[in-house]
């Protein structure tokens, strides 16, 4: 499955949603986010994800500069090595987890216009690795005979 | 349920051994009562409860005991000797939707972390994961020694205020467990402790009033603590580290959120305290520049970003300073979105680091 795509990112909340045993103990979390996905075609891929609780409710396609409460954006290629690193261990290690791609802020850019909105990046940090960690098991499933 | 929808006037005015009786409580008190405040999805939360005059937080109580709010209280209540008496002294917008968010997100030190995965380390690597874990054992407490020390002062019409800060000092509590817990569990141990650690978490226990002091602790202090914490995920040489780091920097980013919100808060309401705030912040920020750059901390740190002693050098102290600048970027943004903008007086060289005065500026405008 192409990552810059709708089916990815609703994959991906099918995979949280299914899951609350692996989010309740992490606590409920509330945020706002859009994620940039940025590759040589003219117009980026960009989505928007509502967590709420231990949910993410509304997946949908958005523009790259939509109001959020914090983004992450970045060229397709460093998204793509991040999953391929997630599919491959299970979960995102060393370099690969999203702080710290956010933080190095190389090719992922963690960015907003409110010190408030952005400090949720750190608030939910877990449960939003753990989002990205469930693509080891939505990618999984999609390969399944 | 209505009001008085029963008649009690013919209870016993006195007990079977001849004490009082009070059944004011029975036949109606001035509260409100039928309220019925509805769960939301995630049960009941005090957002929920915060409803009619219960949800009212006066701006300048007028009694001093720990009635409860929204109580019918009895006229001439003990004095509890609460100094923190108004509204501006201790509150933030987000504080209920803080003390929910500390609860549900609680962690145990021994059990949320994967501590039969650590791994053997270089010898190198090992050393400054333990000088890092020293370091924070020792300033993570102070940000539970001083909601300590001032809650008891706070007027109890404040309750949320102060029930977030419990989940703080609980919060404080796991932080300092898991390093020392981390400091031990790989083979190593507590490393050095220096003065400068000491006299950066004086000077902030020790500040004259709570908005000095939560300026100093949890914009300055715990706002570079934050970034630390992030940094050490991105440093940490495990899954174990890096687990340890996120679920740390988690707790510690609703404490600068509440810090945040609070000074704002309190500037809105009482702009006299900016200048207290400033002079605090004036000596605060010279105190932790002096801190983050003594010679045990940078060399631990720049040691974790280069993988070893080997590249310490031409990666570490780079990677470092690039670090150092994202920490003052974000406290500074935070200031302006606090509403004290730090960008004229700061003695910090934001030329020196780099830093975007405009893109700071932005925070603020954000609010």
């Amino acid at each position: 499955m192409k990552i810059d795509t709708l089916g990815f990112f609703s994959a991906l909340a099918t995979e949280m949603n299914a899951h609350p045993e692996r989010y309740q103990p992490l606590g409920e979390a509330d945020m706002d986010v859009v994620i940039v996905m940025r590759d040589p075609r003219p117009a980026p891929f960009a989505v928007r994800l509502a967590f709420e609780g231990i949910r993410c409710e509304h997946v949908v396609e958005a523009e790259p500069d939509s109001p959020c409460e914090y983004r992450l954006d970045g060229p397709l290629v460093a998204w793509q090595v991040m999953f391929d690193d997630i599919v491959a261990r299970g979960r995102a290690t060393g370099l690969q987890t999203i702080n710290s791609l956010a933080l190095l802020g190389d090719d992922i850019a963690l960015g907003g216009s409110d010190p408030m909105g952005l400090d949720k990046f750190s608030r939910f940090n877990q449960s939003l690795q753990e989002f990205f960690d469930g693509a080891s098991k939505a990618l999984a499933l999609e390969v399944a005979p | 349920m209505s009001e008085a929808t029963q008649d009690y006037s013919n209870l016993p005015t006195v007990s079977p051994l001849g004490a009082p009786l009070d059944w004011a409580w029975l036949r109606g008190a001035k509260s409100e009562w039928g309220v019925h405040p509805k769960p939301s999805p995630r049960g009941l939360t005090m957002l929920d409860i915060a409803v009619g005059s219960y949800g009212v937080v006066p701006e300048h109580p007028t009694h001093r005991s720990m009635a409860p709010r929204g109580a019918d209280i009895e006229p001439g209540t003990p004095d509890m000797g609460y100094i923190l008496n108004d509204k501006a002294d201790v509150w933030a917008d987000n504080t209920r939707e803080l003390y929910e968010e500390a609860v549900a997100r609680q962690w145990s030190a021994t059990r949320d972390i994967p501590w039969g995965e650590l791994q053997e380390l270089d010898d190198d690597v090992e050393h400054a994961m333990c000088q890092l874990c020293t370091l924070l054992t020792e300033v993570e407490m102070i940000a539970a020694d001083l909601p300590a020390k001032w809650m008891w002062r706070m007027n109890h019409e404040f309750i949320e205020a102060k029930m977030f800060l419990c989940t703080q000092i609980m919060d404080e509590a796991r932080h300092a467990e898991v390093f020392r817990k981390r400091a031990l569990a790989n083979g190593g141990g507590l490393l050095v402790s220096r003065n400068g650690a000491t006299s950066l978490l004086r000077t902030i226990i020790e500040a004259k009033s709570y908005t000095q002091a939560t300026a100093l602790m949890h914009l300055l202090g715990e706002g570079f603590v934050l970034d630390l914490f992030r940094m050490g995920e991105l440093i940490a040489p495990s899954d174990v580290e890096k687990r340890i780091f996120r679920m740390c920097m988690q707790d510690e980013a609703r404490h600068v959120a509440y810090g945040t919100m609070h000074i704002r808060y309190s500037v809105e309401h009482d702009p006299d305290v900016a200048e207290e705030i400033h002079e605090a912040l004036d000596h605060g920020e010279m105190i932790l520049t002096e801190f983050g750059t003594a010679p045990d901390v940078s060399t631990a740190l720049a040691v974790l970003l280069a993988g070893g002693v080997a590249d310490v050098e031409e990666k570490g102290f780079p990677l470092s300073l690039e670090m150092s600048k994202k920490q003052f970027s974000s406290y500074l943004a935070r200031c302006e979105r606090a509403g004290i903008s730090r960008l004229e007086r700061t003695k910090i060289p934001l030329d020196l680091l780099g830093i975007d005065i405009e893109t700071i500026r932005g925070a603020g405008r954000a609010a």
